[in-house]
């Protein structure tokens, strides 16, 4: 093949694709060239030397240009000296010496150099022990140095960078992985080089300090334990940490971590974790993940957890058995029966999500099931025309095509928005139809905003323009939008619900749905890297569509002849008296504001975490166990289905969502439960046909991954975990194995507004039960939010820094007045405040409460 | 606000460039003409009309020595005392100016007129002692003409306030 290129490395042949550089080409058959400032993910620079190696070229006859040999018959090779194997890329007959005496003198002359103004405290330092500095000390070094002692450098060794990072001057080699990372791969460029030489330090000068959702991965890529998390620092050492492969709970991407954890003194000697590190899964997140990921993970360990069952008895919920509570809540489901519902969240398990719905549907025998807060519509669209099975979005390249519509990745789903935007600089046509401006504007090929409300209408007229063959007339970013759609080699559509309503949302699917179907020279569904992908509102919202969690559909989407009863009418239905009986399981409608009270129930239990607001007024309050404590899997919105690992013992006497439901289940007449999450999911593959090549063990298959960074090198260590856990397996959607009709998407009138309209955005960082525990990300916590363009602001008469009482259909939040220059005229949204406050675009009334500080100053 | 003040100018410079954010330098320098230094204000300011984090011009003014991130005086006598320049006798003549302008290295003198700084070769061997004076040369100093020097500045501190030439200088090199 034309494009490999043969060359040999300390006397071995090895054939790799053009471009590659030696330093990758030497991995790729287990020789080492040690590194620092390279990485496999960034653009190499040579700055730290430590891959110096001799590389030698053929010679060849100046006049013929034929090729010189020896007297052996070997090519006659040149030598020049020393380059670094970050930086030269491959040549055919080329010959690399990489532990020649020249090499290994340069080598440890580097790392003398490095350690002449480090600080060597490994026996302090969160990095000693898989640190690449300390490793190739070891095993390169000379174990003698030049240094001066006196001439040590002595500088700052505890500089916040913000409250999530730390530096430490001392420890820096400067290599410039952490201000590659900011600025190559996440547009965030907050931390910089200031001065040179020895004076050569890392400076924030964001607000609030090193102001990045990514901050966390410079830790991990950091060669040395310069850059350390004021979560883990002086937390413990690396060898005394057991690692547990874990699923990311926080967002629809699914990314893949490990969670390090320790049992120790200092918590009562309880086995805690102790950090949340990236593991490999190149289809899902690679080696990264966002801060919320890595920060968001000490409500598994809050003293405000749940510990055994509680029962209302004179009006006071007061601790009881297990068994007493069970009985309880299965007698009185029973006594309820078709007048019982249920109501679950996203961020359960596919165990837990299915033993719900068979509970309420074979133990029961009621058909009133639905998640307490449906945001997103279109699951069953997905099931026949979401991305093919084999979707990695690193796939896709120039002459393919990304649709987002109605999201906002960078808040909504993070390592997505990481993605897309590198697909973008690949040459992927990034075409954004959305109400505003997001953090994807700069790296799209086209960018529609849609006036407020006209979202659908936007989408129909997108999906006309596709129909069509059109020449595209270059003025209208729609038609152009539209020809490179259509015209795609590979074309992947993302929707959010954003500014829509549910209905909306629903009818957003089926357009897009259709406009994948589209048959035009490529075939946009039922092919990898093709088809649509969901940024649904939770982890596990995927999972609860595939299970059945749905008045309409069974699980595996088996249409019921009776749907049952939906959330809006369960809520209706508890205030009427309709509804007898309720099951929320990890959600709280009563603090989301869709449930005002308890209203006629005559029976409310609420499976959880914590005493949630609905908790708080339920009958009985069952302890459920994080996903930190047990296994289960979570199905991400590209319908890639992977196992998560118990980390840490079981808090109290908490048990598994899936165990507690089948206990009560077999209390209503159900089978035994299963003894394993294991058993539970065989059963899922039964029922759920798009599941039925899938158990515990091939979700757990893993292969070799490129680039190899979590393995047993000297260089590496610390970036990511290596893969043994799984990386999952995805669905097939209908289209992959069958043709797909046309779906009927309604008609839905767009609104126009005649004064501000508002819609809600999400916030990453949005205050909950969950994320307002750990508090080293307190600060970043979104507070309520409202964001209008300085034109706006003018005409409502409101000031920067007002507070102002927003006003939507009868209820109200007070929200800080942000005026930002980048806030889209013609429209305000609100964020920090609880899911599902506004539905769609809708007319708001805004009243200044409080002046703003810095107008009476 | 220098986006205000210079409007003109930082609009005219901006479109010399294919990609505005390399309009940073000519900026900066125009910042600290404005503010006789880059204070965290004017880096700040700078980083807004180019759309870039105030991170990234913190850096330049870091890397770059002509960029001043303590206040200095009207004039900045950077004088070379690298080794050409040393063996020509530049450190005495450091000395001598510290003593005359009864200040140190780095440091401003009382009135505000002057900051003494040593820098790396300036390329004026040949001329030492020698020192650059707000961009502008001298060279075959001596004590004679460095009285002469203070002298002229001090005279043209009292005319005007500011020199207008060193804006224009900054829009011609942008260029």
């Amino acid at each position: 093949m034309s494009d490999l290129v043969t060359l040999t490395i300390d006397g071995v042949e090895v054939s790799v694709p053009k471009g590659t550089l030696v330093a990758d080409a030497a991995k790729k058959i287990q020789i080492d060239i040690p590194v620092f400032c390279y990485h496999p993910k960034l653009e190499p620079v040579g700055m730290c030397r430590v891959c110096l190696v001799e590389i030698g070229l053929p010679m060849r006859d100046r006049a013929t240009g034929e090729l010189l040999k020896n007297e052996d018959g070997s090519p006659k090779l040149s030598f020049r000296g020393l380059q670094t194997g970050c930086t030269v890329a491959v040549s055919e007959g080329m010959a690399v010496r990489t532990a020649s005496q020249p090499v290994k003198e340069a080598r440890g002359a580097v790392l003398e150099f490095l350690l002449s103004s480090h600080p060597l405290d490994c026996p302090v330092c969160d990095k000693g022990g898989e640190c690449p500095l300390q490793n190739l000390t070891m095993a390169h070094g000379k174990g003698t140095s030049r240094m001066a002692f006196n001439d040590k450098l002595k500088i700052a060794k505890h500089v916040p960078l913000g409250e999530l990072i730390y530096l430490d001057r001392e420890r820096c080699i400067q290599c410039a992985r952490c201000i590659r990372f900011q600025e190559e791969i996440v547009d965030d460029p907050v931390i910089r080089f200031h001065n040179r030489g020895r004076s050569l330090e890392i400076v924030t000068m964001s607000e609030p300090g090193f102001d990045s959702y990514w901050s966390g991965n410079t830790t991990d890529i950091c060669p040395v334990g310069a850059l350390t998390t004021s979560d883990f620092r002086f937390g413990a050492r690396p060898w005394e940490l057991t690692p547990a492969a874990s699923i990311c709970p926080h967002c629809p991407v699914g990314c893949n971590t490990t969670m390090s954890t320790r049992r120790e003194a200092i918590s009562g000697g309880r086995k805690v974790i102790k950090r949340i590190m990236p593991r490999q899964n190149e289809a899902v997140n690679e080696i990264w993940i966002c801060d919320k990921g890595r920060f968001v993970h000490h409500f598994a360990d809050s003293a405000q957890r749940l510990t055994t069952p509680l029962i209302r008895k004179d009006g006071q919920l007061v601790e009881a058995s297990w068994d007493e509570a069970l009985d309880l809540v299965a007698g009185q489901l029973q006594k309820h029966k078709s007048a019982a519902a249920g109501l679950a969240s996203g961020r359960l398990s596919n165990e837990d999500l299915f033993q719900f719905q068979k509970l309420f549907r074979k133990g029961l025998g009621s058909r009133n099931i639905d998640l307490a807060n449906r945001q997103l519509g279109g699951g069953e669209i997905v099931a026949q025309v979401g991305v093919g099975s084999g979707t990695n979005l690193k796939d896709l390249g120039k002459g393919d095509a990304i649709l987002v519509v109605a999201s906002d990745l960078h808040e909504e789903a993070p390592l997505w928005w990481m993605r897309v935007k590198q697909a973008a600089e690949r040459g992927v046509s990034l075409v954004l139809v959305n109400g505003r401006r997001t953090r994807l504007d700069k790296f799209a090929a086209h960018t529609v905003n849609y006036e407020p409300g006209q979202g659908l209408m936007t989408i129909r007229r997108l999906f006309g323009l596709a129909q069509v063959e059109t020449e595209s007339t270059r003025d209208d970013q729609l038609a152009a939008a539209a020809e490179k759609l259509i015209k795609a080699e590979n074309l992947v559509a993302f929707y959010g619900s954003e500014g829509l309503t549910f209905d909306e949302s629903d009818a957003l699917a089926k357009l897009l749905g259709n406009l994948l179907l589209i048959k035009n020279g490529h075939n946009h569904t039922g092919r990898a890297n093709n088809g649509l992908i969901p940024v649904w509102p939770h982890s596990n919202s995927q999972g609860a569509w595939d299970m059945g969690i749905h008045p309409a559909y069974g699980p595996g989407y088996a249409a019921l002849e009776t749907p049952g009863l939906g959330a809006a009418q369960i809520y209706a239905g508890a205030a009427s008296g309709d509804i007898e009986a309720l099951y929320v399981v990890g959600a709280d409608p009563v603090g989301d504001g869709l449930m005002a009270d308890r209203g006629k129930l005559s029976f409310l239990v609420v499976q959880e975490l914590f005493l949630t607001e609905t908790a708080a007024l339920a009958d009985v309050v069952l302890p459920a166990q994080s996903w930190a404590e047990r296994e289960g899997t979570y199905t991400n919105g590209e319908r890639r289905v992977q196992r998560y690992y118990p980390a840490i013992p079981a808090y109290g006497d908490s048990r598994p969502d899936w165990q507690i439901l089948a206990q009560v289940g077999e209390r209503a007449g159900l089978e035994k439960p299963a003894f394993a999450a294991s058993l539970m999911f065989k059963e899922i593959a039964k029922a759920v046909t798009q599941y039925k090549h899938m158990d515990y063990r091939s979700l757990a298959q893993v292969e070799k991954q490129w680039p190899d960074v979590g393995g047993d090198d000297l260089y590496y260590g610390g970036n990511a975990y290596e893969n043994g856990s799984g990386l999952g397996q995805q669905w097939m959607a209908a289209a992959e194995s069958g043709a797909v009709e046309r779906f009927e998407a309604p008609d839905i009138e767009p609104n126009s507004f005649e004064s501000l309209p508002l819609i809600q955005t999400r916030a990453l960082y949005a205050s909950g039960t969950l994320t307002n525990i750990s508090k080293v990300i307190e600060a970043r916590l979104v507070s309520p939010t409202l964001t209008v363009s300085p034109a706006d602001a003018a005409r409502l008469e409101l000031s920067d820094g007002d507070v102002v009482d927003v006003a939507v259909n009868g209820a109200s939040v007070q929200a800080k007045l942000s005026v930002s220059k980048y806030a889209t005229v013609g429209l305000a949204q609100l964020s920090g405040v609880g899911s599902g406050f506004v539905s769609g675009t809708a007319a708001a009334e805004f009243n200044r409460v409080v002046e703003s500080e810095k107008e009476l100053a | 606000m220098i986006a205000e003040k210079y409007a003109e100018e930082i609009k005219g410079i901006i479109a010399r460039f294919p990609n505005k954010k390399s309009a940073v330098l000519p900026l900066m320098h125009l910042a600290q003409h404005e503010y006789g230094y880059m204070s965290q204000e004017a880096m700040r300011e700078v980083a807004e009309i180019l759309d870039l984090d105030p991170t990234q011009v913190l850096s330049l003014s870091g890397f770059y020595s002509l960029y001043y991130e303590e206040p200095v005086g009207k004039y900045v006598m950077e004088i070379c005392n690298d080794l050409a320049c040393a063996l020509r006798g530049a450190d005495q003549f450091v000395d001598m100016a510290c003593r005359k302008l009864d200040t140190t290295v780095d440091a401003t003198t009382e009135d505000g007129l002057f900051t003494i700084k040593t820098v790396m070769c300036l390329g004026a061997c040949d001329r030492a002692p020698m020192l650059q004076c707000n961009l502008k040369f001298e060279e075959n100093l001596d004590e004679g003409k460095f009285d002469q020097l203070l002298a002229r500045l001090r005279e043209e501190a009292v005319s005007e306030q500011k020199s207008p030439s060193i804006v224009e200088k900054i829009v011609a090199y942008a260029k």
